[in-house]
């Protein structure tokens, strides 16, 4: 009898907690919506402001997409700001060599998929944990940018390749656009295909997933493929945003896109990397850099502020979980 | 004679969801005493011990140390109390070095305030290793030690702290018999020395020879407490099973066909010279003891170890495979031995699991037809007799005996052609496990062939048809299975027929 007690006040306690961990992140955002939306009621809600977070954060949402396939197998990848300011400098030297912008851009693809896939290489047959290796890769690839590039920034880059960034079909910038395919693509790799289902299994388990005939190795290592070839996206669409690439231009999508993944985790599910989540962690750190700079806030208090805010949120949603060790 | 009793137990009892793990414990321990304690699987010996070290709590009952009552808590209460554990998984962190993993979760010596006296250190860990007369470097990486010498150090670390009453879970079971006997010396100084040693372990014959008295528990009590002089191998079998040995298993009805599986003299660094048959619908035992090369065979089957000499046929076509991935596409499974470690991915939900091994059959192009998924997952679900109201809950939610026909499910959903079990019921309690035998005959009656290891012999005795039998992965005897007992069956584990 004191057993089913047991058991049901336990039920009860769950699903509080569940209901914090499912949709606390959620809620918080919402939240941080309508404070701004009081503060500033003029400008925050205007549908030409919100325009503009998402064509802000469009180009870290493809990234940070890429960086949740990585991550749901419990790996990290820090190396994508590296790939992209990468890809960024290569597209804009082939474009002023001559080369026409589609097979430009498409080489430039190639080149981050590939750096991407040195990654896997390292990591998953070479045995090298994530951290390290794309640690170590990023540095690489950032010291390649500057010396191809001299350090210095390229402009003059061909007309045809403003579109991407700059461009937009109707209403809708073209870059939301792009942002919207890589998100859709991801969340149906993730979640429709066999593939998916295998890296969610070696996130869990992967002596199990090896067990079970997965081959968690060449699954590890296209994640980082993937990983790679979204960074070149962002890479791509960046430097047509800003008509002109830098050799570092890409570097704040390290930190930024696994601080979204990370936001993303303690949302819809529990501490699992999914593609709702992050989609909820890029627009928490749009919606607070914009609504910071409306305030007038300077940037580097929305710094501290963005960080107390991931700390916040992981450590709710830990709390709720109780994990005793 | 109350006196001595260093430890006594009263009227303990546990239980978790639907099992009575404890249930009237009455037991004592004496002073100066080696004291037995054998059971089958889940009989309540690992419960018990779990009570005393402070990591569960019991329901109802008293335990008594030196004759007042302790309260153990926690693992800090039972170490106060005297009370030293010697763990059968070691617990050893890889790269600290010999001493320090000695005295981890103990108390380091100090000097200066919060400094550790490496030298005091240095000197106890000495005196510990000279005392189990091993010689074991101090300051090399626990990660270069073999797997022998890493279960000496789990076992110096219990003598690290001096106590009253030692507990040594399957101490030996990684040991040669030469470390076996200088365990069996310190035991034995430990007695001398007016402490207490309570030994468990599945090998009757290390208890008989070292014990004093024994005690049997089955499904949760106390069945029988004697000195060791009064019982035999036999009467100790008799206790601990309790119950006539055909009505724990299935009746088989297979009839056994062609050829599905066969292996001429096939070698690696842990297997010599195994050559063996399976027939579709025939269950093929591997007997030897712990440590003989059993698990090891089925690794090498199963594509995780690779093959140095020798064949293997599937189906009377080459069988080689390179990775469980490629075992699997030919029709070969295997269900492994740490279901939590290698059969479950615990924190996905149970579709995810059943049907994880059998995903290409469940998609077209690569995109997943979850009407179908559903549809067999549920199927393999219902075929294995898995209780759950919801399969989208979490594997881990489930209790030990239906995560394991949660395994079963993976196999059943895509019935192979040849299928291994690495102790099978292993942490499945007593109810389920006639199920799991079930569900092992129907897969045999649908013609799979089945090669299965167990520690427990009366499951291979229960399902075999023919047991083979290897030592230090060689292969020593190949018996039909019938008119086999404990004994005989044991005395072939050792690689001698009576």
């Amino acid at each position: 009898m004191t057993n089913a007690k047991i058991q049901k006040k336990s039920d009860r306690e769950f699903s509080s907690g569940k209901f914090i961990r499912t949709w606390g992140t959620l809620l918080g955002f919402i939240l941080l919506l309508l404070i701004f939306t009081v503060i500033r009621p003029d400008v925050f809600p205007s549908g030409r402001n919100l325009k503009n977070v998402v064509e802000q954060v469009a180009t870290l949402a493809i990234v940070a997409s890429g960086v949740t396939v990585v991550m749901v197998t419990g790996d990290f990848d820090l190396s994508v700001g590296a790939i992209a300011s990468l890809v960024g400098i290569v597209t804009a030297m082939l474009m002023k060599a001559g080369v026409n912008t589609p097979l430009s851009i498409l080489l430039a693809l190639l080149l981050g998929t590939g750096a991407g896939l040195i990654n896997g290489v390292l990591i998953s047959y070479g045995g090298l944990s994530a951290f390290v290796g794309t640690l170590a890769t990023m540095t690489a690839f950032s010291g390649i940018a500057l010396l191809i590039s001299g350090g210095t920034t390229i402009f003059g880059l061909p007309e045809n390749f403003r579109f991407l960034g700059q461009g937009s079909l109707g209403i809708i910038p073209f870059s939301v656009l792009i942002m919207a395919a890589a998100l859709f693509s991801v969340y149906i790799l993730l979640e429709q295909t066999i593939y998916g289902r295998r890296l969610y299994a070696i996130g869990g388990n992967s002596e199990a997933s090896y067990f079970s005939g997965i081959n968690t190795k060449k699954v590890r290592l296209l994640a980082f493929g993937i990983s790679g070839f979204f960074a070149a996206i962002g890479g791509i669409v960046l430097t047509s945003r800003l008509y002109s690439a830098h050799p570092q231009a890409g570097s704040p999508f390290m930190l930024n896109a696994a601080a979204a993944v990370f936001l993303g985790m303690t949302a819809f599910r529990e501490g699992e990397a999914n593609l709702l989540g992050t989609l909820l962690g890029v627009l928490i750190m749009g919606v607070m850099g914009n609504g910071l700079n409306i305030m007038g806030i300077n940037t580097y208090v929305q710094s501290i502020l963005t960080g107390i805010i991931i700390i916040l949120a992981v450590l709710i949603s830990s709390l709720a979980k109780k994990k005793k060790v | 004679m109350l006196n001595m009793d260093v430890l006594k137990i009263i009227n303990l009892g546990k239980s978790y969801p639907g099992v009575q793990a404890l249930k009237d414990v009455n037991l004592s321990f004496q002073k100066g005493e080696i004291h037995g304690l054998i059971g089958e699987n889940g009989a309540g010996k690992s419960t018990l011990i779990k009570i005393l070290a402070g990591v569960v709590s019991s329901d109802v009952g008293e335990v008594y140390i030196g004759g007042s009552k302790a309260e153990i808590k926690s693992s800090k209460d039972a170490s106060r109390a005297g009370l030293c554990f010697i763990h059968q998984e070691l617990n050893l962190v890889e790269y600290f070095n010999v001493m320090e993993n000695i005295f981890l979760g103990h108390e380091y010596p100090l000097k200066c305030g919060p400094f550790i006296d490496w030298k005091v250190l240095k000197r106890k860990a000495e005196e510990i290793l000279d005392k189990l007369q091993v010689k074991i470097p101090l300051n090399i990486p626990v990660s270069y030690l073999s797997a022998v010498e890493k279960a000496m150090v789990a076992i110096a670390r219990g003598f690290a702290v001096s106590g009253k009453i030692y507990f040594m879970d399957e101490p030996a079971t990684a040991l040669t018999d030469i470390e076996k006997e200088k365990l069996f010396t310190v035991i034995k100084i430990l007695k001398n020395q007016g402490k207490t040693v309570v030994y468990v372990s599945h090998n009757l014959d290390d208890v008989l020879r070292i014990t004093d008295r024994i005690t049997v528990m089955r499904d949760g009590t106390v069945v029988e407490c004697r000195p060791t002089g009064e019982m035999t191998r036999n009467s100790v079998i008799t206790s601990m099973i309790g119950r006539n040995l055909e009505s724990a298993f299935p009746n088989k009805n297979a009839t056994p066909g062609q050829i599905v599986f066969k292996a001429n003299s096939i070698k690696n660094n842990n297997i010599h010279n195994v050559s063996m048959e399976v027939h579709a619908g025939e269950i093929l035992g591997i007997g030897g003891l712990v440590g003989s090369g059993r698990t090891e065979l089925l690794e090498l089957v199963f594509g995780i170890t690779s093959l140095k000499e020798g064949q293997m046929f599937l189906n009377e076509e080459k069988y080689l495979p390179t990775s469980p991935e490629a075992a699997i596409e030919r029709g070969v499974v295997l269900v492994p031995e740490e279901r939590r470690k290698q059969g479950l991915v615990l924190s996905r939900s149970i579709y995810e699991n059943i049907s994880l091994m059998s995903l290409n059959h469940l998609a077209t192009a690569g995109f997943l037809d979850h009407r179908k998924l559903k549809r067999k997952t549920e199927e393999a679900g219902r075929n294995v007799r898995l209780k759950t109201s919801n399969y989208s809950n979490h594997t881990g939610t489930l209790s030990g005996g239906n995560q394991q026909k949660v395994v079963f499910a993976k196999t059943v959903l895509n019935p192979p052609r040849l299928l291994l079990l690495d102790e099978p019921s292993k942490g499945v309690d007593v109810g389920a496990r006639f199920e799991i035998y079930s569900i092992i005959q129907e897969l045999a009656a649908r013609g799979t062939a089945i090669i299965v290891v167990s520690s427990d012999f009366n499951e291979i005795l229960g399902l075999a048809d023919k047991i083979l039998f290897i030592k230090e992965g060689e292969p020593t005897f190949i018996i039909e299975n019938s008119n086999l007992d404990q004994e005989r069956y044991l005395n072939y584990c050792y690689g001698r027929e009576k």
